[in-house]
């Protein structure tokens, strides 16, 4: 029966690109994109009432929902940095997945924040105009652009020679449009309006770019400089998300985010979604393609498996000793109590520690030594829904709680419908975005061109 | 030679020895000096008849709409984007039979942690004692409301800026030396506007002279704040939190924990290199195979 299941699922999936079954997806994925923006634009007609209705619980689901998206894209950059910037070559084959799902997830996250923002635009003029040196928000602001930067850079580098590939292989529009994102035949043009000659000799009388093997003629260039740029991102990662975690941690009137450890418990989370995210969309593009995953590529995904699970026990340890140091303070044990034993605590229990973290372990333990992919593929998904869950829960239960009366009832909160659009949208955009990364861009692991040349 | 070096160090360190109390005492003084220039609000609960005149002059001098019914007397009411000041009417949790109006709104704290808060600086503590939000430059982020310890400010969607009370300071220079709205409104004297040296004064005799269990709230509470509230109880009792003593907005303990995130993610790179480290071989013996 199990078998036969499996077959026919497997026969769906298998023949889906290409498929009827490709456009039912794709087609689902860009109402739900639609939907959202009608919300969107509902919001920006009438009041934004219809997206954040509270005014008691001012950071609502769309707050939580691109701390999670950030908080996947740190991880991402985590774990792509291993291959590239600590040198574990048998990393360096999923960098090119792990760097664009950092690039969406970062650009959908910060476009959830921006959208929840009153007045995006004014927030880029005024974040450089005025700045708060004191704000956490602020360096949050600063720091994420050079870091989407970066990502963006560092995948390109590792893309540009299959890019460049693909344009000379392919004709007509289609190879104008890879030629483009190659930046092929850039080159030329900018030697004729610039006087590109003179600054290279310039540039490299101050740095010796040429010795270090950096020049734009030497073998290899582009792996060299993803190192740099590699490094470069997972610096701006880390401060970033230091940032993002004492953002929270600063605010002492919100005791259940007060304190210091926070910060660290946003590293913990963004490192097992990184993970998780990579396994989930790794294993879902090769089942639904129908590819077979490549030897390599399989044993470190069992590593990662292992790697992943060992992580998720560290997390619960350390929800544990949360939890217990904040029952002793007593600003903060109400708050927790709403989680434990509240109104948050199936959330809490149900989804946050076994769906998050308690059955994936075992799950991915199990799989991983019995090589068992769908295994490492459900556990990893129910990672993500319990980061998520978690993350929302950590949002909300620390505002529900009433700080002023306490004669008042707990401040009620459910996302409201136009919210839930909007949300649905922006998660939808994200795998529409991969869906067309994973056609168009050379996604897969292969080496990447400039490390096979220097091979 | 050496002896000499030493005699001057003594004598540097007598000199901090007595300067130190001077310069505490001189602070101090700055401290007290300065509350003799800043306004300050005082509203006395055991005067407030709970009739929402000061609701309505707020309303009608910061043009705010009337959203509901809240200007009838007793309807309990929220602070929103439109109601910069409130009137409830609270129950002592020990006593039910003795029940207080309260008047609500932004505390104008000294060392304000909303303007610590604004990522793009649109609060600002004015020197007369307004804390002001410039709705012009605000991005709308709402963090100022997770930062204040009072849970002030609110959101207004329409315009999708954050407002709350300013003290009138649009009156206080305007009209030289005017009250704000409320304060000239109120029917029975239970709101003051003066110099806060005043204020403080006047409460601390206002107390004396009742007895009693009276409560000032706003001396110590989040550092100090320059609106004072007569409570006939602690706070406690009417359900109030109390926000804690200390200045909530204090950047070395923003540092602090900004330092811890540090030390984590140093852990963190620490453990990838070890890990790196280890299983290298591994990935030798696997570059090896045959492809
Ligand atoms: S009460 Fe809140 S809003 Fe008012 S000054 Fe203090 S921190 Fe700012
Ligand atoms: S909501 Fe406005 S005033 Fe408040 S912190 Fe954000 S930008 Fe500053």
């Amino acid at each position: 029966m199990r078998i036969q299941i499996k077959k026919f699922l497997d026969t769906i999936l298998s023949s889906v690109e290409g498929s009827p079954a490709f456009y039912v997806w794709i087609s689902f994925l860009t109402t739900l994109v639609a939907l959202g923006a009608y919300a969107l634009l509902m919001s920006l007609i009438h009041s934004m009432e219809i997206l954040e209705f509270y005014t008691n619980i001012p950071w609502e689901m769309m707050v939580s929902n691109y701390v999670f998206l950030v908080g996947s894209s740190i991880g991402l950059c985590l774990v792509s940095s291993l291959g590239y910037v600590f040198g574990l070559q048998r990393y360096e084959i999923i960098g090119k997945r792990a760097l664009f799902l950092a690039l969406i997830t970062v650009i959908l996250g910060l476009s959830s924040i921006g959208l929840h923002l009153g007045h995006p635009v004014r927030g880029a003029i005024y974040n450089a105009l005025t700045p708060n040196m004191g704000s956490a928000m602020w360096y949050m602001g600063t720091l994420y652009p050079p870091y989407i930067a970066f990502i963006a850079l560092w995948f390109w580098l590792l893309a540009r020679a299959e890019l460049a590939k693909t344009a000379t292989e392919s004709e007509g529009l289609k190879a104008k449009a890879y030629r483009l994102m190659a930046m092929e035949g850039l080159k030329p043009y900018l030697y004729q309006r610039l006087p590109l000659q003179k600054l290279g000799e310039k540039l490299n009388r101050l740095l010796p770019l040429e010795r270090a093997g950096l020049g734009l003629d030497s073998d290899g260039v582009e792996l060299r400089w993803a190192r740099i740029i590699g490094t470069l991102a997972f610096i701006y990662a880390l401060l970033a998300y230091t940032v993002e975690g004492s953002l929270f941690a600063h605010t002492e009137a919100r005791p259940f985010w007060y304190g210091a450890l926070y910060p660290v418990d946003f590293y913990l989370g963004a490192s097992f979604c990184g993970f998780a995210w990579l396994l989930a969309a790794g294993i879902v593009t090769y089942k639904v393609k129908g590819d077979d995953i490549p030897a390599k590529l399989r044993d470190l995904f069992y590593e990662m498996a292992e790697i992943l699970a060992l992580l998720l026990s560290v997390g619960l340890l350390f929800t544990a000793y949360k939890m217990g140091h904040g029952l002793f303070e007593s600003a903060k044990a109400e708050t927790i109590m709403l989680l434990l034993k509240g109104p948050f605590s199936p959330a809490f229990w149900m989804i946050e520690i076994a769906i998050g973290i308690v059955f994936p372990v075992f799950i991915l333990l199990y799989s991983a030594r019995k090589r068992k992919m769908a295994g490492v593929l459900v556990a990893s998904i129910m990672v993500l829904v319990g980061y998520f869950v978690k993350r929302y829960d950590f949002v909300v239960a620390s505002q529900v709680y009433p700080l002023i009366k306490r004669q008042y009832p707990l401040h009620s909160y459910l996302p409201t419908f136009m919210e839930v659009l909007l949300i649905s949208g922006i998660i939808a955009a994200l795998l529409l975005a991969y869906t067309l990364g994973v056609k168009f861009l050379p996604l897969k692991e292969e080496m990447p061109i400039p490390r096979a040349i220097t091979k | 030679m050496d002896k000499r070096a030493n005699r001057i160090d003594r004598r540097c360190f007598l000199k901090l020895l007595a300067g130190v109390p001077t310069f505490v005492a001189l602070r101090s003084v700055g401290i007290v000096y300065a509350e003799t220039r800043r306004y300050g609000k005082l509203v006395d609960l055991g005067r407030c008849i709970g009739c929402k005149r000061c609701m309505s002059a707020c309303k009608r001098w910061n043009g705010l709409i009337v959203e509901r019914d809240e200007l009838i007397t007793d309807r309990e009411t929220d602070l929103t984007a439109n109601n910069w000041t409130v009137v409830n009417l609270l129950f002592d949790s020990r006593n039910r039979t003795r029940k207080t109006y309260i008047h609500w709104a932004c505390q104008h704290c000294i060392k304000p942690a909303c303007a610590g808060a604004c990522p793009v600086t649109a609060i600002t503590k004015l020197p007369g004692g307004p804390v002001v939000i410039n709705e012009k430059k605000c991005i709308g982020c709402r963090y100022c409301f997770q930062a204040c310890p009072f849970k002030v400010p609110r959101f207004d969607f329409e315009k999708r800026v954050t407002r709350k009370c300013h003290m009138c300071y649009d009156r206080i220079p305007l009209l030289n030396y005017m009250k704000p709205a409320c304060v000239a409104a109120c029917p029975v004297g239970a709101l003051l506007f003066d110099y806060k040296d005043e204020i403080i004064r006047e409460a601390k005799r206002r107390v004396q002279r009742r007895g009693g269990s009276s409560y000032i709230m706003g001396l110590t509470e989040a550092g100090g704040t320059d609106m004072v509230t007569i409570l006939p109880t602690i706070p406690q009792d009417l359900g109030l939190v109390v926000a804690p003593e200390k200045v909530v907005n204090r950047n070395l303990d923003k540092i602090r924990i900004t330092a811890a995130g540090f030390m984590g993610a140093s852990f963190l790179t620490a453990l990838m290199y070890i890990y790196a480290t280890l299983t290298r071989d591994k990935q030798e013996s696997a570059h090896e195979d045959p492809d």
